[in-house]
């Protein structure tokens, strides 16, 4: 028994010295068959490499078919529409064709960027979606790993399903019932804190703009935390149960369990979606914040989606709105590459 | 491993074969109304056919076609109207979608979008059609026809105004609003300034701080949290310092040069009255934070002394106060000013304003079949038929007078969503029509508000407080429309600019500064709002409001030559 325990542990050990990652045994046979593919490629002929290819390509035909409608869909809905990134460039009106407008060169990101509503949405966006991203993913992991460790399985799976329904409640809803909750006029939580004692009159919450992100970020919190806790479960879920054993048989208690095998066990699910949602920093939609929002707060809920809706599509600017969206993609792009170069350096391993 | 792979190419091709077929299935109904369009262009014109309206005035009663002058209109035409609304945003978003899709319906009712609707190209000029085929239409713009040009430069007609021509006012929509019960027990003082407002509300607070069920009651709500800050916030703002409603502008009579109108020192006063009904606990706190159904839901419970406000906005709440027979909470409304020097000017003369309308898209299947469409419901029947109903049903010919039966008309006066939908009365002024005051050949009036109607359509309560102040309608209490002299370009809300020019930013930023600056300053402390309504007006000039009036001014006046030609 200890012995096969030893021997497991090993082999881990091995294999993330070497940098594989740890994959059922299936998988990694055929990422090894692939591999002399590449690899030997460089040492043959340039015209021996392109007669391989389409060998190669010839005998898997077939697969190339079935990718190829993916491929077809991706390019129609992904790379056709980037042809109207021109229109930044113009100062486009809807009744001509794309070609046949005004060049403006860079005019309209020069406004952008003089513009100081540009900079106070830029800092609402990003430290709307940085909070998100911190309590999104830190509490949501936690909530996990509390439920991964729970023994009695109908309570287990009660829990999980309760907590994800709000997923499904659409935001109106949920902003309705936030500003319910926060009303002065018979409000649930100013009520509470009446009756603890903390405060002496209702507190207008909605009216406050520097409790706006915490507003937002904590429905957002109460609304998405189950669901995101679903993927990190599954990833849980998928831990060789052996090494539980081991340590256990090494005298890991629980926390050193967590700490040790469960989270090292989900870190690459962890990362892939941290690093995709980085790559939505500046681009976190503006439906709650165009919900939950009032004039009042103006100053700290609106974002650039909404400033992109106000200043480009409703006064009919659609250059400028254009030159925002580009702005958003551009930065979306580094920051994915950024975070997956810090990733990398850190750790040696590649999401993408 | 091959069988493996077998069994999955068999299960993708059966999947293939049900989407194709499942496809195919919906070709099939595709073409066929398809070709069911087809036969109905060529046919004759009452031949049925269905067209697209996309209204950027959301309309909760909307019947689909499927109510009494609904079907008779229907029967008439041949036509089914198919009515599309803003849906999760504003009117501005739905057009500008629209013209960035490039895919209109047949009529489009855009309110104040229509300027981005020409500049794409996308209405047909109206003017051709309408010298062939709207004989009606002609006859009801009358004098006005040379209003519906489009600007100095384009002579087009685009938008037909669905406004009333020639209309009289008989009712005031507008002013402040207090509940009767507030009224009686103060027994009926003058309510003239917004002092003798303010008085009525304390007075009756004092001495009921509950409702009958128990809950606070609330002195004044304002609906400030959305678009409407400018009709419950702002524009009675000049109602009370004695301006007509320019929009967010005011205009001297004289010199007709235009500044934004919260500049007008008067209006800071009018601004430090909210902001000290605010101090004494009278305004409700959450006026600038509620949204639409909640300010509702606050005015359906009875619980609001007083609104500032048009009947328009709190209709529907008020409606369900009186359908639950809480008479004594619904409103009375006056002419508030800031103080006796003050006229309101609600009434000031503006001749008749092109406005809001209905205009025919280049994407119309048939656009001869839509404007002899709208030339019907022009006509003396067709406006007949959409402002009194069916005859024998929704209205009695007594001695050759339009009577409405008494059932019918109370169930208008007090439950009128449903009447709206049942009887499909009010949902079909879409084409030129005359306002009210105007008669028609048979010496009847052509709408059913006239002063007799409306009294009718008043409460026991509504008229119990009018007999108190002397007053046969609430209209009775403003200045007389004659009072003041006609403006010459109209009313100024009307000038559309144009979209994406560079006033059309700056004016947006005055929006958005003003939008959080009136509410910040209302809601300050007593010795904060002079510092706030400073920076207010510094944070305007910062956005080149100078350069806004100049351009607004600029607009105001080539509006006065092109309409004194």
């Amino acid at each position: 028994m200890i012995r096969t325990v030893k021997r497991g542990q090993a082999t881990r050990m091995e294999k993330e010295r070497v940098g594989v990652p740890d994959l059922p045994e299936q998988k990694r046979l055929g990422g090894a068959q692939m591999k002399p593919l590449t690899e030997n490629a460089p040492k043959a002929g340039a015209v021996n490499q392109s007669s391989r290819f389409w060998t190669k390509a010839f005998q898997q035909r077939y697969l190339y078919m079935m990718s190829l409608p993916f491929v077809i869909w991706i390019f129609i809905f992904s790379y056709v529409p980037v042809w109207g990134w021109l229109t930044a460039f113009q100062n486009y009106k809807p009744k001509d064709s794309i070609l046949n407008q005004k060049w403006v060169g860079l005019e309209n990101f020069i406004e952008l960027f003089q513009d100081e509503r540009f900079y106070i949405v830029l800092r609402n966006t990003l430290a709307m979606s940085t909070m998100g991203l911190i309590v999104g993913f830190t509490i949501p992991v936690v909530f996990a790993l509390l439920l991964n460790e729970m023994r009695g399985q109908l309570f287990k799976r009660s829990v999980q399903t309760i907590s994800y329904l709000p997923h499904f409640v659409s935001w109106v809803v949920v902003a309705g019932l936030v500003s319910k909750m926060l009303s002065t006029d018979g409000g649930a939580v100013n009520q509470l804190l009446m009756w603890l004692g903390v405060i002496d009159a209702p507190v207008q919450f909605m009216a406050k703009g520097e409790l706006f992100w915490g507003i937002v970020t904590l429905s957002d919190l109460w609304k998405e935390m189950g669901w995101n806790s679903i993927i990190f479960l599954a990833a849980m879920a998928g831990i060789d149960p052996e090494l539980y054993e081991a340590s256990t048989v090494d005298g890991a208690g629980r926390f050193r369990k967590m700490w040790h095998i469960t989270l090292p066990g989900i870190r690459t699910t962890f990362m892939v979606l941290f690093i995709l949602s980085i790559g939505h920093l500046v681009s976190i939609g503006f439906e709650k914040q165009f919900l939950l929002g009032n004039p009042l707060v103006s100053d700290y809920s609106e974002v650039l989606d909404l400033y992109a809706l106000k200043y480009g599509i409703q006064m009919s600017r659609y250059s400028y709105g254009t030159a925002i969206g580009i702005f958003n993609s551009v930065v979306s792009i580094l920051l994915v590459f950024i975070a997956n170069g810090i990733y990398k350096r850190v750790t040696k391993e590649s999401i993408i | 491993m091959k069988r493996k792979m077998q069994t999955f190419l068999s299960l993708l091709l059966a999947l293939v074969f049900v989407f194709v077929t499942a496809c195919s299935g919906s070709n099939n109904e595709g073409t066929n109304t398809g070709s069911n369009n087809g036969t109905a262009n060529e046919g004759e014109s009452t031949e049925p056919m269905t067209i697209r309206l996309a209204s950027g005035d959301n309309n909760a009663n909307w019947d689909d076609m499927q109510s009494e002058v609904g079907k008779a209109i229907q029967e008439k035409t041949g036509i089914t109207i198919k009515q599309e609304f803003p849906v999760g945003g504003s009117d501005a978003d739905m057009f500008a979608l629209m013209v960035a899709s490039d895919d209109y319906p047949d009529l489009v009712m855009p309110k104040g979008n229509a300027g981005k609707l020409v500049d794409a190209g996308a209405l047909v000029d109206l003017r051709p059609l309408i010298e062939e085929y709207g004989p009606n239409l002609k006859k009801v713009y009358g004098e006005y026809f040379n209003r519906l040009r489009w600007s100095e430069d384009d002579d087009a007609i685009y938008i037909l105004p669905q406004a009333g021509v020639n209309q009289t006012y008989f009712e005031a929509g507008g002013g402040f609003q207090l509940q009767h019960q507030v009224l009686e027990a103060a027994g009926y003082p003058e309510i003239k300034t917004v002092q003798d407002y303010e008085n009525a509300i304390k007075a009756y607070i004092e001495k009921n701080p509950k409702t009958a069920d128990g809950q606070p009651t609330i002195g004044m709500s304002l609906n400030g949290g959305e678009w409407q800050i400018l009709i419950s916030v702002t524009n009675p703002a000049f109602y009370a310092t004695g301006a007509p409603d320019d929009g967010e502008f005011y205009v001297d009579q004289e010199t007709h040069e235009a500044i934004m109108h919260y500049q007008r020192p008067e209006e800071r006063e009018y601004f430090r009255w909210l902001n000290h009904m605010n101090d004494i606990g009278l305004l409700d706190k959450e006026s600038f934070v509620q949204k639409y159904d909640q300010y509702k839901a606050k005015i359906a419970s009875g619980r609001v002394l007083g609104l500032i406000d048009q009947d328009w906005d709190y209709a529907d709440a008020q409606n369900a106060l009186k359908a639950e027979g809480k008479f004594g909470a619904t409103y009375a409304r006056f002419p508030v000013t800031l103080n006796e020097s003050y006229q309101d000017h609600s009434f000031q003369g503006t001749g008749y304003l092109g406005g809001f309308g209905i205009g025919i898209t280049k994407s119309a299947q048939d656009p001869v079949r839509l404007i002899k469409f709208l030339d019907y419901l022009a006509s003396d029947e067709g406006q007949v038929l959409v402002n009194w109903g069916i005859e024998g049903k929704h209205y009695n010919v007594v001695d050759g007078k339009r009577v409405i039966p008494e059932d019918v008309q109370a169930m208008k006066s007090n439950d009128n969503n449903t009447f709206k939908k049942t009887t499909g009365i009010g949902n079909y002024l879409l084409s030129a029509r005359y306002g009210d005051g105007v008669k028609d050949p048979s010496g009847n009036y052509y709408t059913t508000t006239f002063p007799e109607q409306i009294q009718t359509s008043y409460s026991e309560e509504d008229k119990k407080t009018l007999k108190a102040y002397g007053a046969t309608t609430y209209k009775d209490l403003w200045p007389k429309d004659d009072a003041f002299p006609e403006r010459k370009y109209g009313a100024a809300w009307t000038l559309p600019f144009e979209t994406g020019s560079q006033a059309n930013v700056i004016f947006q930023k005055t929006q958005d500064i003003m939008k959080k600056r009136i509410p910040e300053a209302i809601l300050a402390k007593p010795e904060d709002f002079d510092k706030i309504y400073d920076a207010f007006l510094k944070d305007l000039e910062d956005a080149g409001v100078a350069k806004l009036n100049e351009e607004f001014t600029k607009m105001v006046k080539d509006r006065v030559a092109l309409w004194s030609k």
